[in-house]
């Protein structure tokens, strides 16, 4: 079973007269779970649930942690091994990972966690990653669980700098999802956890949504067909590659990583080229799929070449532009704008921030409105309408929305205005 | 902040406890332990239990468990309240089943790699319970984390570079440094005495006991892991019992 590489372009030819601004939609398209595998039994899960015990956490939010961690437990099977580390200022491994022989080994211990001092969030995630990799298995799926509701003050708080030693793991065969809880986590931490984590990044509001986190997590897991996936986009001699929308971060060679692939999921990157005039049957740009997949050593891979039929640049120009391509270059767009809104908003300028969101609203007025224009539209009007009420939700709500387009981001099941970016 | 918030509730819901516990401990003016009294949860009343010295019981332990173990380590057990207080045969100390069982108990899960704040709610139940776990444990025939083998790969010898002499501090046996925080008064947790504390905090405790001088002659040992519950009817049924408790042990004990 592999994904597949499907490409359009705004039109359907480049000039052959004139330099042509090339917009191509790439779409990932992972084919729909085999019948033979989901009735098998998936891989197994290695697994560390990191949980901040700092004092903020307190309370309804510590509860629910725990009953989640608990259900978690429950969830798991022999096969998989769980280890529960828990960390304020100090990091404790609760239970050292071992195989969920006896759930009730686990959720004696899950009970035993109290809230305390402050967030050493970095050494927490180590103490969980070293219990994965005692037990690193090629054959299952390995991956730290960072559940937090603050931002790091304790040991090592820089975001860049723990999100290049996650990414680092993540090279070596250890995935980590990171976790958001409540007002007071840091999102722009998070959300860099996540990416260079290779994971699923979560924005909970409610505690009460940890189970249904932690049940989407197990699934997703199971339905992994691709992980560290990556796209490299190779423009040939003379094309330029203008821009990438989705602000994916670069991997070691270059190439753009994507986010996890799921059975029967799709995923978007939209490209902007500039080519001089062109002869037929040149290519244009290779596009170089690659992933891994779960329990297999190898990395597996394939290359699509693009080449455009070529015409009168007059012609081209009396051909109407594809709906599709237009619709997710703007959707994408709007994702990567949201960032542009958090910049004021840092900046303490709340109506620049609001104008950036009325910018782009203004351009999603002017497109045929289906109901994926719709649902963004809602998405940024509530925002709009946040900015005054609660600056911090809002900045955390633009922030997971703008990365959607480079990211697993779990969807909130109570949040049914939201669409999902990527598909 | 909601951290100073915590705080404060902790505090009040401990000085209540203390305070009610004080009135009955010197009530009853007798120096005890706050423990159930040994084989006490579940132990057949008419049956004579066999009682065993600490040599005795090391022996047994040791053989069931297949390693030694130290009258220290069982004194550590019990100064932590893992383990029951032996009862007094003139001014020898004997132990019971029920003493057995939590100290194999606690090895086992020990051995897995469960810190003891871990362990101390496993033992805390009655001996039947005791035994269903010890059985779960022997079914589940899981290596033991100390003896697993380290495989040796490539993410954990990039984790271990990436380790603060701090962090490695954090991976030794939470049980070495338990003792010097014995003492430390229940109300450091109050906001404004935290900072001080975390500094003399050792980063690597995992199991933090609070110990209150009640009375002269009198104290009251409690794990940061014992769960109280909130003031209203339920912490007050659970006062009662541990007075009950209290009260049972001491009659024993005349």
């Amino acid at each position: 079973m592999q994904p597949s590489l499907h490409v359009r372009s705004l039109r359907p030819a480049v000039a052959a007269d004139s330099a042509t601004t090339l917009d191509l939609l790439i779409s990932i398209a992972a084919p729909a779970m085999p019948p033979e595998l989901d009735s098998r039994p998936r891989l197994p899960l290695n697994l560390a649930l990191v949980i901040d015990r700092s004092g903020s956490m307190s309370g309804e939010k510590l509860s629910y942690a725990r009953k989640a961690a608990r259900f978690l437990a429950g969830a798991l099977t022999a096969r998989d091994r769980l280890a529960i580390v828990t960390f304020d200022d100090e990091v404790e491994v609760l239970v050292p990972s071992q195989p969920v022989q006896d759930p009730k080994l686990f959720i004696r211990a899950i009970n035993t966690i109290h809230s305390g001092g402050t967030t050493a969030l970095f050494d927490g995630w180590l103490a969980g990653a070293m219990q994965v990799a005692n037990h690193l298995d090629p054959a299952a799926l390995n991956r730290v669980l960072l559940l937090s509701d603050g931002g790091a003050n304790e040991g090592l708080v820089d975001s860049a700098e723990i999100a290049a030693k996650v990414a680092g793991l993540s090279q070596r065969g250890i995935s980590t999802s990171a976790f958001g809880l409540g007002a007071g986590f840091d999102e722009d931490l998070m959300g860099a956890v996540a990416g260079a984590g290779d994971g699923t990044l979560a924005f909970i509001e409610s505690p009460t949504q940890l189970e249904k986190l932690y049940t989407d997590e197990l699934d997703g897991l199971a339905q992994t067909l691709g992980k560290k996936v990556s796209l490299g986009i190779r423009a040939k001699r003379d094309v330029q590659l203008l821009d990438v929308i989705n602000d994916c971060e670069l991997t070691a060679a270059g190439n753009w990583q994507l986010p996890n692939l799921r059975y029967g999921q799709e995923m978007t990157v939209a490209a902007r080229f500039q080519l001089p005039a062109w002869q037929p049957n040149r290519e244009i740009v290779s596009l170089r799929l690659a992933w891994q997949q779960p329990g297999r050593p190898e990395r597996f891979a394939f290359v699509e070449h693009i080449t455009l039929p070529v015409m009168a640049v007059a012609d081209l120009a009396g051909m109407d532009p594809d709906p599709v391509v237009i619709e997710q270059f703007e959707l994408l767009l709007a994702n990567r704008e949201r960032s542009l809104a958090i910049e004021e908003l840092d900046r303490g300028n709340l109506r620049a921030a609001r104008a950036h969101l009325e910018a782009i609203d203004q351009r999603l007025s002017l497109l045929p409105q289906t109901d994926a224009i719709q649902r963004e539209r809602l998405l940024l009007e509530e925002k709009k309408a946040l900015l005054d009420q609660d600056r911090n939700l809002s900045r955390k709500r633009l922030r997971r929305e703008s990365l959607r387009s480079s990211m697993s981001v779990w969807e909130q099941p109570t949040d049914s205005t939201d669409s999902e970016g990527l598909s | 902040m909601e951290a100073s918030k915590e705080g404060i509730g902790f505090v009040s819901t401990t000085t209540t406890l203390a305070e009610v516990l004080t009135v009955a401990v010197q009530a009853c003016n007798h120096s005890v332990m706050v423990q159930p009294p040994p084989g006490s949860a579940s132990a057949d009343p008419g049956a004579a239990e066999v009682l065993y010295g600490l040599e005795q019981l090391l022996e047994l332990a040791g053989e069931q468990l297949g390693e030694e173990i130290s009258s220290r380590t069982v004194r550590l057990y019990a100064t932590e309240g893992l383990i029951d207080r032996p009862g007094k045969d003139g001014r020898r100390a004997v132990y019971g089943r029920r003493h057995l069982l939590q100290l194999l108990l606690i090895r086992s899960l020990a051995r897995r790699g469960l810190s003891l704040s871990a362990i101390a709610p496993h033992v805390a139940s009655s001996d039947q319970e005791l035994e269903q776990q010890l059985q779960q444990l022997d079914d589940s025939s899981v290596a033991p984390a100390a003896t697993g083998t380290p495989t040796t790969n490539d993410a954990l010898d990039y984790l271990q570079g990436l380790q603060s002499p701090a962090a490695s501090d954090a991976q030794r046996d939470a049980s070495a440094s338990l003792l010097p925080l014995l003492g430390s008064p229940l109300s450091s947790r109050s906001p404004s005495l935290r900072a001080a504390r975390m500094a003399s905090r050792s980063s690597a405790s995992s199991s933090r006991w609070h110990r209150f001088s009640l009375a002269p002659g009198v104290e009251l040992h409690l794990s940061e892991s014992a769960s109280i519950p909130p003031p209203g009817t339920r912490r007050e049924a659970w006062l009662r019992r541990l007075i009950d408790r209290l009260r049972e042990q001491l009659d024993q004990t005349n």
